[in-house]
């Protein structure tokens, strides 16, 4: 088991640095640069010069990479050039930011998506059952940037939730926490509804598998009441599938909370992200890609765990794997 | 964009990941349900949504007809798309940064964005000598920064020290030169100043609205290391920035809001003796997306947004403004028109056989003709746009050449001004050919995600492709397109915003000097390339050295009918401009210029 792990924190590493490096040379490679960016089209070619020098832009790809490389291995990952602060500094805040975001919407997404991929992986027939799968192929054809939109619309439209920002600017009577709560429905509830989609067609489909399983059938005719069946016995069989998906979902809850960051004005990685790319800010970018990767290396180490909580098997395939000359 | 069924579609096929689990969840959805039942599904969750909307709609507030008193007090939130890059003006020139210095910091001078007039802000009054290169400026008494700490003569000259300051390397050095050259700043004593111009410059003071009067003894230790551009950053505590402006840093929240409060030192008071400015607090909040923006401001969660109404987003916010949800601003024509340009610069286009035309003033004529301004303002700006076909819109009342002769929309007669230069259809096929038998085509480039520009540009292919001319529209990110255009200076044409940065053209010596950085059409010229930029050059100097300003007027519109004939940017449509407010906004002075709405804050009110 040591070893799994201490293999899965070297690919997590790799993953890291893969990431991070290619946004790195990518943003660095694409035509223009900060200096191109913030100076503008009314600046002189000698000004740009003298800014692009002053950043270390004048620089190959190549020694700037080095010097970025040499630099990350004592975990000083830059300084951002717009906020002209270090890339260290920035980061943290804003990942709390998306993390609270990303919890929430995954706890919301469970708690909804779980029960009722349950109750209709069950029930195959009925209205409840029918309406619940249509909403959740509705949901799912819905990217997380329009369901955004449809949400901030119709709290714009009933006044009933703040439409952006992760909290008040004077901090309201009932308390800082509920005003977080307050303003963190919305955006954790656009990101949830597709992810609350997809676990509940997950979690049908895989009941429907289990409720037809010998063991099943044979519970229900020795007249154990469904409903123990179900939440029981067939439940923990059933979980398998939603537990694999689950880590890989923690993972792209950073990609996925972008589009939705940006429409709420939720002050996350991706927001940063997004300002960093306009900003053509390479080292910023360089470490909001970083982040991401921990966030889906994170996911996959989750997703294991999780897999391996439900499914025995799972874990000793991997202890076997681990031991394996 | 792939429609919605293509989507179902792309959801419904069976993906080929590696979990297994992936496949079933993925092959799931549709098959299961017949296409009528899904739709009749989809069609009652619309319309559930619709009526939940609908019943849940808050109630307008409507706008009331009395006149509302202005009263001091109350807090007013505002929104910007991008966080500011610095706290520090000197550091960076993003409009989020300006804003933050035009709320903190106080000038010698105000330029009066309605009037164009220069109006005494820090300096009360002033005296110019004979030959107007030398001002002495009499500064008010007893202002006192928010810090406490007082104003005097050496805070305005430590200003423009840190203007020029070549280790610091301000953003605002540029800004404030005089034909390349500083202006000089001297104390007389602790209440005048002395500037002196290193030409007649008969824009004169109008300059200083740039110079934000920065506190000596807060950054003078800065300026000497060499390190002002790092000062105030965001990351500085916000008790260490100090100005004499009408608001001062409160709180930043990074990527959520920016909150000032009253200065309470602010030196300006309203004509009936109260102490500006009006407002308790302004919360800037940091909202990316336009979308959200209007959101929050028709549902009373925004009471103003700092930049303008995109053409897109006229149609919803002039119907919150109809049920008086919110009050919508005419801000009249945009002083600046996005125009297109062809390389100029001599040997650009060396090798090429397209050299023969592309260069031609004909071909900038014809283009001209060709496309339907009319067309072009329904298209791109919804109708909300007037034709132009100089350098200057009607906008700019002062300098606007009233004479400028109207280009007619004439196809037939662009064409024939083409053949003149050896394009005509030579193989029968609709498009033109040179003379070597090479199709007459050329790229366009222009910024992606600007959809004015897109549009813009995909009016201008397509109607130039009716008089035979083929374009590429090639749209670039900002900083890669300012790098084909600026530095390599590699690129057939472009359509973008060549803005001047004031209304006085004097103030704009780097666009209308073959030596300019900002003359787009062939940067930074060490001669004159043509004849007639020979000729304005020599008409600008002396525009900008008159003290006479019907002699500058004169030369000015000389200026403009020389552009006008050779016309190195073709102008097409000026865009109409529109700023919103939430309807508990008053006494705002609105303005064409940037920001609006809040060009002059301390007078803005709210009721409360």
């Amino acid at each position: 088991m040591t070893r799994y792990l201490a293999r899965r924190l070297a690919f997590a590493l790799f993953l890291v640095v893969a990431v991070s490096s290619a946004s790195f040379v990518l943003a660095r490679l694409a035509p223009g640069d900060f200096v191109t960016e913030s100076l503008g089209s009314q600046a002189s070619r000698q000004a740009i010069e003298r800014e692009r020098a002053r950043f270390g832009l004048d620089k190959s790809i190549a020694a700037q990479y080095r010097a970025w490389l040499a630099a990350a291995v004592r975990l000083d990952f830059g300084r951002s050039m717009q906020y002209d602060r270090p890339v260290s500094d920035l980061i943290p805040e804003r990942a709390a930011n998306t993390a609270i975001l990303a919890l929430a919407a995954l706890l919301l997404a469970t708690a909804v998506g779980l029960p009722l991929g349950i109750v209709t992986g069950s029930r195959p027939g009925g209205v409840i059952p029918s309406t619940i799968r249509s909403a959740s192929l509705v949901l799912l054809s819905m990217p997380p940037l329009l369901t955004s939109l449809l949400l901030v619309f119709i709290a714009a439209r009933t006044g009933w939730l703040p439409i952006a920002g992760m909290r008040s600017a004077s901090v309201p009577a009932a308390g800082a926490a509920l005003d977080l709560l307050h303003h963190l429905v919305l955006p954790a509830a656009a990101i949830a509804l597709p992810l609350a989609a997809m676990m509940e067609r997950l979690q049908a489909q895989a009941m429907t598998e289990v409720v037809g399983e010998p063991f099943v059938r044979a519970a229900l005719a020795r007249g154990v009441p469904r409903s123990r069946v179900i939440w029981r016995g067939a439940l923990k069989a059933a979980l398998r599938p939603v537990a694999g998906v689950f880590g890989l979902v923690i993972g792209t809850l950073f990609s996925g909370s972008f589009a939705v960051e940006v429409i709420t004005a939720w002050p996350g990685l991706g927001n940063l992200m997004l300002q960093a790319l306009r900003a053509r800010d390479i080292y910023l970018v360089a470490g909001c890609a970083g982040a991401g990767a921990i966030f889906l290396a994170f996911g996959t180490m989750v997703s294991d765990l999780a897999l391996a909580a439900v499914d025995p098997r799972a874990s000793e395939t991997r202890s076997d794997e681990g031991s394996a000359p | 964009m792939p429609s919605k069924q293509a989507l179902l579609h792309a959801k419904s096929t069976p993906s080929r990941r590696s979990a297994d689990n992936f496949d079933r969840a993925t092959s799931w959805p549709v098959s299961r349900i017949p296409i009528e039942q899904s739709r009749r599904i989809l069609f009652t969750i619309a319309l559930a949504v619709t009526v939940l909307v609908t019943a849940c709609r808050s109630t307008p507030r409507p706008e009331s007809n009395t006149p509302q008193t202005v009263r001091r007090g109350g807090e007013l939130t505002a929104s910007i798309r991008t966080e500011p890059a610095s706290f520090n003006r000197h550091a960076a020139r993003d409009t989020s940064t300006n804003l933050v210095s035009n709320l903190t910091q106080a000038m010698l001078v105000r330029v009066n964005q309605v009037t164009q007039a220069v109006e005494p802000a820090l300096a009360e009054s002033w005296q110019a000598s004979d030959d107007r290169r030398r001002f002495t400026m009499a500064l008010r008494r007893d202002v006192v920064f928010s810090d406490g700490q007082p104003f005097t003569a050496d805070d305005v000259v430590f200003s423009f020290d840190a203007a020029y300051d070549e280790k610091s390397g301000s953003q605002l050095s540029d800004t404030l030169m005089v034909l390349g050259k500083p202006l000089q700043a001297a104390a007389v004593d602790p209440h005048t100043v002395t500037i002196t111009f290193p030409e007649r410059f008969a824009p004169g003071l109008r300059i200083l609205d740039a110079l934000p009067i920065l506190p000596r003894h807060r950054l003078e230790p800065a300026l000497k290391a060499g390190t002002l551009r790092k000062a105030w950053g965001l990351d500085t505590p916000l008790a260490e920035i100090a100005g004499l402006g009408p608001f001062v840093l409160n709180q930043y929240e990074p990527g959520q809001r920016i909150v000032f409060v009253r200065n309470p030192h602010y030196f300006v008071k309203a004509p009936d003796g109260t102490a500006l400015p009006y407002l308790d607090r302004l919360v800037v909040e940091i909202i990316p997306d336009q979308t959200a923006e209007m959101l929050r401001l028709e549902s009373g969660q925004l009471d103003m947004m700092t930049s303008q109404i995109s053409p897109e987003a006229y149609a919803p916010i002039k119907r919150a403004a109809d049920q008086g949800r919110v009050k919508l601003y005419d801000l009249g024509v945009s002083r600046n028109a996005d125009g297109m340009w062809f390389n100029l610069k001599p040997g650009a286009f060396a090798g090429d056989p397209r050299a023969a035309w592309l260069q031609r003033d004909e071909l900038r004529r014809a283009i001209s003709m060709a496309v339907d301004r009319k067309l072009f303002a329904d298209t791109v700006f919804f109708g909300a746009g007037v034709p132009v076909f100089g350098a200057e819109t009607p906008a700019n009342k002062q300098w606007y050449w009233s004479g400028q002769p109207q280009t007619p929309h004439d196809p037939a007669g662009a064409k024939g001004l083409l053949a003149t230069i050896g394009l005509s259809d030579r193989n029968g096929d609709g498009m033109l050919e040179d003379a070597t038998g090479q199709p007459a085509r050329f790229t366009l480039i222009t910024q992606k995600g600007r959809p004015n520009l897109e549009r813009g540009a995909a009016v201008i292919r397509d109607e130039l492709k009716k008089i035979g001319l083929a374009v590429d529209v090639v749209a670039l990110d900002f900083s890669a397109l300012v790098d084909r255009f600026v530095v390599k200076a590699q690129y057939d044409a472009i359509y973008f915003n060549a803005d001047k940065s004031d209304l006085d053209p004097g103030t704009n010596p780097d666009f209308w000097f073959s030596s300019g950085s900002a003359h787009p059409w062939n940067l930074a010229q060490k001669t004159p390339a043509t004849e007639w930029e020979r000729r304005i050059d020599e008409l600008m100097a002396k525009q900008i050295a008159s003290p006479d300003e019907g002699e500058r007027k004169r030369l000015y519109n000389d200026v403009q009918q020389i552009f006008s004939e050779h016309q190195p940017i073709i102008y097409f449509v000026a865009p109409r401009i529109y700023a919103a407010s939430s309807s508990r906004v008053i006494n705002v002075t609105p303005s064409e210029a940037r920001p609006q709405l809040l060009w002059r804050p301390d007078t803005v009110a709210v009721v409360h």
